[in-house]
């Protein structure tokens, strides 16, 4: 029986919700689309948390469900006019989710990655930047984790992590069989690939859906993000590394990594190197050249689709389940947003009452909780929407950095949760090595979670210092 | 066009040339190389590798001074940039264990015995090419005329 829970949960529920009369909810003035879009929102939580679907199945979910009954062209009878009806979406702007400009730059980014990995860019920079570190496994454990990062800032973090391990899986076979250093190792790669990931907007889907929120006034560029997402990085890295290495000390003395291979220099490889820089630096200018970041990523779609260095093959590898689970996040907030039913429910609930840093502590706590048993992406999905609204309509935030420093702590929160194998891929993939167990991940995965927790309300509290914020 | 090696190896100048004989059907389409040796190969694999060519084929021999063809061939399926690379042993000497080896380790495509038939090698690489033309997204059309055409319907389908 236990087993028919996560499905039967996902359709009872929010079966209910939409069977109850309006007055019972408490929100004033409810209206149909808002109820539907609770009961959207309340689907959503529960298949993504109980996972009886994939987690980007649940995304399409949602914005077919938001088509059929909260589109200008949804079903007929959800349709029918009615005092109650509430503002209904406009199904252009359902399906525009699927193609968002935040969708676009992540696409970018899958080219970047794409090129990179097949003109073996990954690699052989992997070798070259490993060299200076020597031998001593403190040292090799600092290169590692320092190269890691950096590449999953442009990578995603799963494939970066595949990528180092597969580096590190010959070097930890000659490790003696109760050598602590080998679950040391084993660990920095995911511990660094999902740090890293939050030194750029492209580093993790979270951080994308951040900046869905981040318009107008408060838009923070590439570039700013990188100013603090990168230092921030860094000294979470340092951290982690002298915890690794006091933590699961290595008895052998000298570890030699082998990478062969050497720099392809064709056309093809050449002009995958200066697309690369060149995309890199016209993100970090920020508006100088009039593009913004979502203009830049195409950049490299283009040439690499035109150089044929990204063929119609290699095109059907891009993780189309990634994009579109961001794309179901946007459709939820949209639909949250629109519909007037996030502010109406934050108004509903006398947030006024509470002290603004309850609300910023509180919130990253709950992201971070989250973002250790679920997807770091999904759980960014749903709590973006209403940490946003929450923190447009909180006055007393404002001297803590208002919105945007909820927002941040939410967003850096969610990348942090990584104390489980479940917690995010990289996590999997390190387990699955068999050199760690779940008690020493679980320790380490807590302990950075925490630092980083408490580290980014210091950052957050520095920029509004300095009036960035 | 991308190039396209197939490379043989076999310490025995005659028996080598026997091989090229056999495949010379193919060299309109693929470039075909000659090794005596197992580190000559691996150095021009290094090579070709690094100037973004393909190499789709290696048929090589087992009893070679130095390192052995089911060396050879375990170390070019480790080797993360050669993963796909289609591997032949071409043996009358391999031993009971070798030849466990090479399935085992080297995960060798195709295990060939001495005297070998030119008509069957030559059938045999133009179906690992095929497989191989294919799982890297290259362009078959063009080469239609040297792949097995069985081998292409069955995977392009």
């Amino acid at each position: 029986m236990k087993q028919y829970f996560k499905y039967l949960f996902p359709i009872l529920i929010p079966g209910i919700i939409l069977s109850l009369p309006l007055s019972w909810f408490p929100i004033e003035n409810i209206t149909l689309a808002e109820q539907r879009i609770i009961a959207i929102f309340v689907l959503a939580a529960l298949c993504w948390v109980l996972e009886p679907i994939p987690i980007y199945a649940t995304s399409v979910l949602i914005i077919v469900l938001e088509l059929l009954f909260v589109s200008d062209k949804g079903l007929w009878f959800t349709q029918q006019a009615s005092p109650d009806l509430g503002i209904l979406l406009s199904y252009k702007d359902i399906m525009a989710t699927f193609a968002s400009p935040i969708i676009m730059l992540f696409l970018g980014g899958f080219f970047l990655a794409m090129a990179a990995t097949k003109y073996r860019l990954d690699v052989n920079l992997a070798r070259v930047l490993l060299k200076p570190f020597g031998q001593q496994p403190k040292y090799v454990m600092l290169g590692l984790m320092m190269i890691t990062a950096v590449f999953s800032m442009f990578m995603s973090n799963t494939a970066t992590t595949a990528m180092m391990l597969a580096i590190l899986t010959p070097v930890l076979a000659v490790f003696a069989k109760d050598d602590l250093g080998k679950v040391g190792f084993a660990l920095a790669i995911p511990v660094a690939a999902n740090v890293g990931g939050i030194g750029t907007p492209i580093g993790t889907p979270p951080n994308a859906i951040a900046l869905k929120y981040l318009v107008g006034d408060k838009l923070i560029t590439f570039g700013e993000w990188m100013a603090f997402g990168v230092p921030f990085v860094i000294i979470l890295l340092a951290v982690s590394w002298f915890m690794l290495s006091r933590l699961f000390p290595a008895d052998t003395d000298k570890i030699e990594l082998t990478i062969k291979g050497r720099f392809l220099k064709t056309p093809q490889a050449i002009v995958v190197y200066c697309t690369f820089t060149l995309t890199i630096l016209l993100w970090l200018m920020g508006g100088i050249h009039g593009m913004n970041a979502y203009v830049v990523a195409l950049l490299p779609v283009a040439v690499f689709s035109v150089t044929k260095i990204i063929t119609k093959e290699d095109l059907k590898k891009i993780s189309w389940d990634v994009l579109w689970l961001v794309s179901g996040g946007i459709a939820l907030g949209l639909g949250l947003e629109k519909t007037g039913l996030a502010a109406n429910a934050v108004a509903a609930i006398p947030f006024g009452d509470y002290s603004p840093l309850v609300i910023i502590v509180g919130s990253s706590v709950l992201c971070l909780l989250m973002a250790n048993f679920m997807s770091h992406t999904a759980t960014a999905n749903l709590l973006m929407p209403i940490v946003a609204a929450l923190g447009l309509s909180m006055h007393s935030l404002l001297p803590y950095g208002g919105q945007v420093a909820l927002i941040l702590c939410v967003t850096f929160a969610a990348s942090l949760g990584m104390s489980l194998p479940i917690s995010t891929p990289p996590n999997a993939l390190a387990h699955a090595s068999g050199h760690i167990n779940t008690k020493q991940m679980a320790k380490v995965g807590a302990s950075i979670g925490v630092i980083g927790l408490l580290m980014t309300f210091a950052m957050v509290y520095l920029l509004t210092v300095i009036g960035f914020i | 066009m991308e190039t396209i090696n197939i490379i043989c190896v076999d310490d025995q100048r005659e028996v080598l040339s026997a091989v090229v004989r056999d495949l010379a059907p193919l060299a309109d389409h693929f470039n075909i190389e000659e090794c005596e040796s197992a580190a000559e190969c691996e150095e021009l694999m290094d090579e070709l590798d690094a100037d973004g060519e393909h190499v789709a084929l290696v048929i090589s021999d087992h009893v070679m001074p130095l390192k052995t063809g089911v060396q050879l061939l375990t170390e070019i399926a480790d080797d993360p940039r050669f993963r796909e690379v289609k591997k032949i042993l071409l043996t009358g000497l391999a031993t009971h264990a070798d030849t466990i080896k090479a399935v085992n380790q080297a995960h060798i495509d195709h295990y060939l015995e001495k005297a070998w038939d030119g008509e069957e090698l030559l059938h045999i690489s133009k179906q690992l090419l095929t497989e191989y033309i294919v799982s890297q997204g290259l362009d078959y059309q063009s080469r239609l005329a040297v792949l097995d055409a069985p081998t292409l319907y069955k995977l392009i389908q």
